[in-house]
């Protein structure tokens, strides 16, 4: 069986600027994989290079043996992978339930019912604000619901950019309780995330990116214990470097 | 003036009102997925009427295949533009494709001169021209008959967008690109359908209208007026492209009882001179704020 997702040396650039330089990095199947880094170390990037919101200019992106590598994005999705980016996204003009569908879009239509019904069971409250416009919802709900609409395709990898930036502690343990629940599903989630106590404690295993490349790779408990990740990420040890 | 005049009036305005409508509905349908104006969306309508005309002079079919014919070559040269033209400029600026559509506007109308000539030629028509005398109320029954066709038009409109799941995905496209990618949508299968659809309303349009002003080269210049309609609403919005155009149908008709006769075809441009001053976001619209 091949790993759910393989980047092999890929290499993004936003015009001159070098955003993402020889990454490679595993997910395998029903894991959680988290991508640590500085702002501007290239997660959000590398996040974007799977779902095919950028090209990389090296390399290559392999889902489930497929190289997706340029695949354009509405197949990516079809394939199995969605992305929940950074500040969420969700359509404000739509209400919660419109958004849902929308997240159904590459789904059968009988299927929209059960999968929007199973993403209410997900987040009791989306269920209560159903009709209400979404742009009206406080931040912790719009990330509920811009989990809730990427899990409308069924993914088999959910990749996950910030989900608890900007949220209250006690929201995003209970965002970080769900994506646990989700992985528990036997969804493979690649996590990009400020905060990298939490991340690490969820995830099996993590990448720390330095300006566009994997500078430390290994097992969660490794990198916790890592000098580097402790003083960098984690604020421990001696500040700096 | 009587009251009974007044309302001929009114339902006349009501009807060219309409026609402006869709013209804004259409131009506000590629605005929304595009994020450009279509300024070749008069000569789309042009062409298609033309060419169900000429599928009715050379086989006189009736006058719904006319229609469905017209509603054929709309979408079929939406389409080619759409895949031919406005996809190859993707890397373009919004004013670029401003300017491409400027100049397919001239190339379309002079191909038509080319073809069936400059000259005005009569229509046939779906309802009688006799009119509809309602006690002292006299209405000609192509203005109830253009109202009518445009209201179904818009209903059937407003369904598509609320209820399936292309509709979904042209108004998630309107709202964010990047986003809608990520759900899956392919921005430029909805671009593609967004000029079809735009197309289609047009040609509807033309077919409801040339029994009125003719058929000519020239009618794709109803173009403008649709283009005020939508900046009355509020560009962007339906229901705004709807209000404005039936408001400037109406006030167009009304202005000469007033004003000096011949100011009809200024009415347009003042209305939007004075809306953009004094509400810019239009009737009905929003302040909208631009995404990335």
């Amino acid at each position: 069986m091949s790993a759910t997702l393989a980047l092999e040396d890929v290499a993004v650039y936003y015009g001159k600027r070098r955003a993402l330089d020889g990454v490679s990095l595993t997910v395998e199947p029903g894991e959680i994989v988290t991508l640590l880094g500085a702002n501007g170390s290239g997660k959000s990037t590398a996040l974007r290079a799977i779902s095919g919101l950028v090209r990389p200019a090296r390399g290559r992106v392999v889902y489930e043996g497929r190289d997706i590598t340029h695949a354009p994005a509405d197949a990516i999705v079809a394939a199995g992978i969605t992305h929940v980016p950074e500040g969420r996204e969700i359509f404000p003009e739509f209400s919660v339930l419109e958004n849902l569908l929308v997240g159904g879009h590459t789904a059968a239509r009988r299927e929209l019912g059960a999968r929007a019904e199973a993403a209410f069971e997900l987040f009791p409250v989306l269920r209560e604000r159903r009709t209400q416009l979404a742009g009206t919802l406080s931040g912790g709900e719009q990330q509920m619901l811009a989990i809730g609409r990427a899990l409308m395709a069924r993914p088999r990898l959910l990749l996950l950019d910030e989900p608890s930036l900007g949220l209250a502690p006690m929201l995003a343990s209970e965002i970080f309780r769900t994506i646990r629940r989700i992985n528990e599903g036997g969804v493979a989630v690649l996590l990009v995330e400020q905060n990298a106590r939490r991340a690490l404690r969820l995830a099996a295993r993590g990448y720390v990116l330095e300006t566009g490349r994997v500078a430390v790779a290994g097992a969660s408990r490794a990198l916790a214990d890592d000098p580097r990740v402790r003083s960098a990420y984690l604020g421990l040890g001696r500040a700096g470097r | 003036m009587t009251t009974a005049a007044l309302i001929h009036v009114v339902v006349s305005g009501l009807a060219t009102g309409s026609i402006y409508a869709l013209m804004a509905i259409a131009l506000v349908i590629i605005y929304n997925a595009t994020r450009t104006l279509n300024f070749a969306q008069g000569e789309m309508l042009m062409i298609s009427t033309f060419v169900g005309w000429a599928a009715w002079e050379a086989l006189a079919l009736p006058l719904v295949v006319v229609l469905l014919v017209a509603v054929a070559a709309a979408a079929l040269l939406a389409w080619a533009i759409e895949w031919a033209v406005i996809r190859r400029a993707i890397s373009a600026t919004h004013f670029d494709v401003l300017i491409i559509t400027l100049g397919l506007s001239l190339v379309l109308r002079a191909a038509a001169g080319l073809v069936w000539t400059h000259d005005q030629f009569p229509f046939p028509s779906f309802f009688d021209n006799r009119p509809l005398v309602l006690g002292p109320v006299r209405v000609a029954p192509v203005s109830l008959g253009i109202i009518g066709g445009s209201l179904g038009l818009m209903l059937a409109l407003g369904a598509l967008f609320r209820w399936t799941r292309l509709g979904r995905a042209m108004r998630a496209v309107a709202q964010n690109q990047r986003a809608a990618r990520l759900m899956g949508i392919s921005v430029e299968r909805v671009y593609s359908a967004s000029w079809v659809l735009a197309g289609v309303v047009g040609a509807i349009a033309g077919v409801l209208i040339a029994p009125v002003v003719f058929l000519s080269s020239s009618m794709g210049l109803v173009v403008i007026n649709g283009f005020t309609a939508a900046v009355l609403g509020g560009f962007g919005s339906m229901p705004g492209a709807v209000v404005g155009g039936m408001l400037l149908g109406v006030l167009e008709n009304l202005a000469p009882l007033w004003l000096p006769a011949g100011i009809k075809h200024s009415v347009p441009f003042l209305l939007m001179i004075a809306i953009l001053m004094i509400r810019p976001s239009g009737v009905l619209g929003r302040a909208r704020q631009r995404k990335v």
